[in-house]
């Protein structure tokens, strides 16, 4: 039981790529929507540790050591929390 | 004695791998020069392979797959790589041995497609690449685990410096290695499934049916289409077993893709330490300025301004040696054969049909070089990136900046350069505006009309800059308009792009990029347009006019001219202009030949500049039976507006064709732009002669 609500709470603090600061470092948490499969391929996988570089229409992240740029709607689809 | 691979085809390697994790450079050290291009069966993906001679004196053949991040594609490119791997595509078998080429300072990022390689069940070996990366980055891989744990030889490789090639060499050796088993495990609903699916593909006679049966699973997309190796018994089966999977509430391809990812964590944990925190790399340090919202435009415009002044310029001299040497050809044949149509021919025909082509080789080459070079020191991704602002507003994505961008040398490898988009709706739109990018084959056609409506350098260059951004805006107009009737149902395309870090540009490999774009460049001059003027000139030489008449009215082309004129008039056009308006359909650089026989001129003169400025001189000096001139500047204007929106380019249609597998969008390209050139023409014309400008 604890353990659900626990998985629960950290489901509710997780927030979407989009919306996360610039300049921060996240963990992927999840990932919802059409493009899962090809996000998760090129690196957006869960647990992957994600430096957001740069905001707006187009984004830009590091992932392990690599930068990946990524439009809005694909970063919606990924669901961080701050690490 | 025949050829050892004629009699028995060599065993071959496929190198395969995340685009830029140095697998070219790899290809290229172990196999230097000897490479074999040509295309898969079936499909214009270039297939790129050579023959390497290992050194216990073993010969194989080494091919290298287009690079890609799954084995489930997301682009026609990667399509071949998983049809190769699984013995899909007809004519060519499966490798006896894959190498993974992976980046070592991204690992995490490519052990999934190692696994869905291994997968496969071929036998494979891992190549670590570019570890001066991972060192640079404080990145240690511990190579036994790592080879522990994926039951496969892993070998540390630095391809761009050859280290490592040699111990890569030396693990080419009969006996090939086994294919290793599957390494991770799913949960046991799926299992399950995949032993019973490939129970049932043994059943129905599939071979390699593990490797079918993972993937069949896997990937949702390969088991929906009809597929040439895979029956629909198969494909029956496959579909069963998942629906029985999703009743069960644990989809196939979340089961699959989890457990491989679960296995991946657990593999990278004891393999890979990094040690502190990670150090900002030259190329972080380049993108703070290339990738800021205000330095990064300026360093594009001056990037891209750049290219096109150094087109413009250095092409410049190469264009006179051309035309020297074409000058020398036909003062050549003129010495050797006598006076008549024979030397017309060759002379008017065959060399100046050459001329009119090749004379831009030399911009071409500069462009495809400019843009290989920007390609392979990293920079054109960010391009992509910064453009991606723009395109998006199109209906498009920074995905489409490169063959549009490469549309402006010539539209084909434009047009093949789509490949890599993964969204077939943008694909296709982008494809269809590409022959909008004014491509270079038009540059002589502005060259020779533009003087004749502005005066002096500057006010030249501006109008070439109107006409090219004309054609661009247009284009982008046209694609969100398009998007919005092609593929109404499919989300729009989305943006999803690796920026690799900046190298110096590996000038070999470019250099014979840029030869064979040069060469197919060379071969379309030699064939089409060969023909096309040989024919021209008969048209403009038979039949033979009476002693005393001019033999261009009594000509098939002039009476062509004629015919046409009703149709031309209302663009402000009479029948010489229709007529090589007419001629230049297939292939636009034809209209300054179709000109000069029109307006009577010798075409022996040696100097090209000289032929235009003939050219120009006849069409400013022609008047009307009143006096007035017949090709006043709105006449001019309107010819130069058909050029930049009229498909005339033959090959372009059937390449086009070929990338969509459909006459409808090919043909349909090539009715709707012509429609609309004469449309916009017709607009200019009468616009300027109801509002009084340039009549």
């Amino acid at each position: 039981m604890s353990e659900g609500l626990a998985e629960s709470l950290e489901r509710d603090s997780a927030l979407s790529l989009d919306q996360a600061a610039v300049g921060c470092n996240f963990q992927v948490k999840s990932l919802e929507g059409p493009a899962c499969r090809e996000l998760r391929e090129i690196g957006f996988c869960e647990e992957m540790r994600v430096r957001k570089i740069a905001g707006g229409r187009t984004m830009l992240c590091a992932v392990c050591g690599t930068r990946l740029a990524l439009s809005r709607d694909l970063a919606k689809q990924v669901r961080v929390t701050p690490c | 004695m025949s050829e050892p691979a004629e009699q028995s085809p060599l065993p071959k390697v496929a190198l395969v791998g995340h685009p830029n994790a140095g697998k070219t450079t790899l290809f290229n050290a172990l196999t230097g020069e000897n490479r074999k291009v040509s295309n898969y069966p079936g499909v214009t993906v270039e297939r790129t392979s050579a023959t390497l001679r290992t050194p216990h004196g073993e010969q194989f053949e080494v091919i290298d797959l287009p690079g890609s991040y799954s084995l489930s594609p997301n682009s026609p490119d990667e399509q071949v790589t998983r049809d190769v791997l699984l013995g899909g595509l007809q004519g060519e078998p499966a490798p006896d041995l894959v190498i993974c080429v992976v980046d070592a300072a991204s690992l995490e990022r490519h052990l999934y497609f190692v696994l869905q390689v291994i997968d496969t069940g071929l036998p494979a070996l891992v190549v670590l690449n570019q570890m001066d990366r991972a060192e640079e980055k404080s990145i240690r891989i511990n190579r036994q685990v790592l080879s522990d744990e994926l039951d496969l030889p892993v070998i540390a490789c630095q391809a761009n410096t050859g280290h490592g090639i040699v111990q890569l060499k030396q693990a080419f050796r009969f006996p090939l290695p086994p294919a290793t088993p599957r390494p991770w495990r799913g949960p046991g609903a799926i299992e399950k499934s995949i032993a019973s699916l490939q129970r049932a593909l043994e059943e129905a006679g599939q071979e390699r049916a593990g490797a079918h049966a993972i993937h069949l699973l896997a990937d949702t997309d390969y088991r929906g289409e009809t597929r040439p190796l895979l029956s629909t018994e198969c494909l029956a089966s496959a579909r069963e077993i998942a629906s029985e999977c999703n009743r069960q509430g644990v989809p196939p391809e979340d089961g699959i893709s989890e457990a491989r990812f679960h296995f991946i964590r657990r593999v990278i944990s004891a393999s890979v330490i990094e040690r502190g925190a990670r150090a900002q790399s030259l190329s972080d340090k380049i993108d703070r300025i290339a990738l800021h919202p205000i330095l990064g435009w300026i360093l594009f415009a001056g990037a891209m301004f750049s290219v096109f002044w150094s087109i413009f310029s250095f092409a410049e001299t190469p264009m006179g040696w051309v035309e020297s040497l074409f000058g020398a050809l036909k003062n050549m044949a003129s010495g050797m054969i006598p006076k008549g149509d024979l030397r017309d021919l060759v002379n008017d025909g065959m060399i100046t049909g050459m001329e009119s082509v090749v004379i831009f080789l030399p911009q071409v080459v500069l462009l495809f070089l400019f843009i290989g070079l920007l390609e392979g020191s990293g920079y054109m991704a960010r391009a992509a990136y910064l453009m991606d602002k723009v395109m998006s507003r199109a209906g498009l994505t920074g995905k489409s900046f490169l063959p549009l961008l490469s549309g402006y040398a010539c539209a084909i490898p434009g047009v093949m350069a789509s490949r890599t988009i993964n969204s077939p709706k943008e694909r296709l739109l982008t494809i269809l505006i590409l022959p909008w990018m004014s491509c270079a084959a038009r540059l002589p056609v502005y060259l020779l009309l533009i003087p004749l409506l502005v005066a002096g350098k500057t006010g030249q260059t501006w109008m070439m800059f109107l006409l090219y951004g004309l054609g661009t805006g247009t284009a982008l107009l046209a694609a969100w308009l398009l998007g919005k009737r092609i593929g109404r149902n499919e989300s729009a395309p989305q943006f999803l792009m690796e920026l690799p870090p900046y190298r110096l540009p590996d000038v070999g490999y470019v250099l014979r990029q840029v030869l064979g774009r040069a060469l197919a460049f060379l071969k379309k001059a030699g064939t089409v347009i060969l023909g096309i003027v040989i024919l021209l000139w008969a048209l403009g030489a038979y039949p033979k006019a009476p002693e005393g008449e001019n033999q261009l009215s009594h000509s098939l082309m002039g009476r062509i001219g004629e015919a046409i004129e009703p149709a031309v008039e209302p663009l402000g056009w009479d029948g010489r202009l229709g007529g090589a308006m007419l001629t230049s359909f297939a292939a636009r650089e034809v209209f300054n030949s179709s000109m000069a026989l029109s307006f009577s001129i010798d075409e022996e003169e040696e100097d090209e500049e000289a032929v235009r400025t003939m050219i120009r001189e006849r069409i400013t000096l022609a008047t009307k039976e009143d006096g007035s001139r017949l090709y006043p500047p709105i006449t001019i204007f309107s010819l130069l507006v058909f050029y930049i929106y009229a498909l005339q380019c033959l090959p372009t249609t059937i390449v086009v064709k070929s990338e969509t597998r459909s006459w409808r969008w090919a043909l349909g390209q090539l009715a709707g732009m012509s429609a609309f050139a004469y449309l916009a023409a017709l607009a200019v014309y009468q616009g300027g002669r109801l509002l009084g400008i340039g009549i």
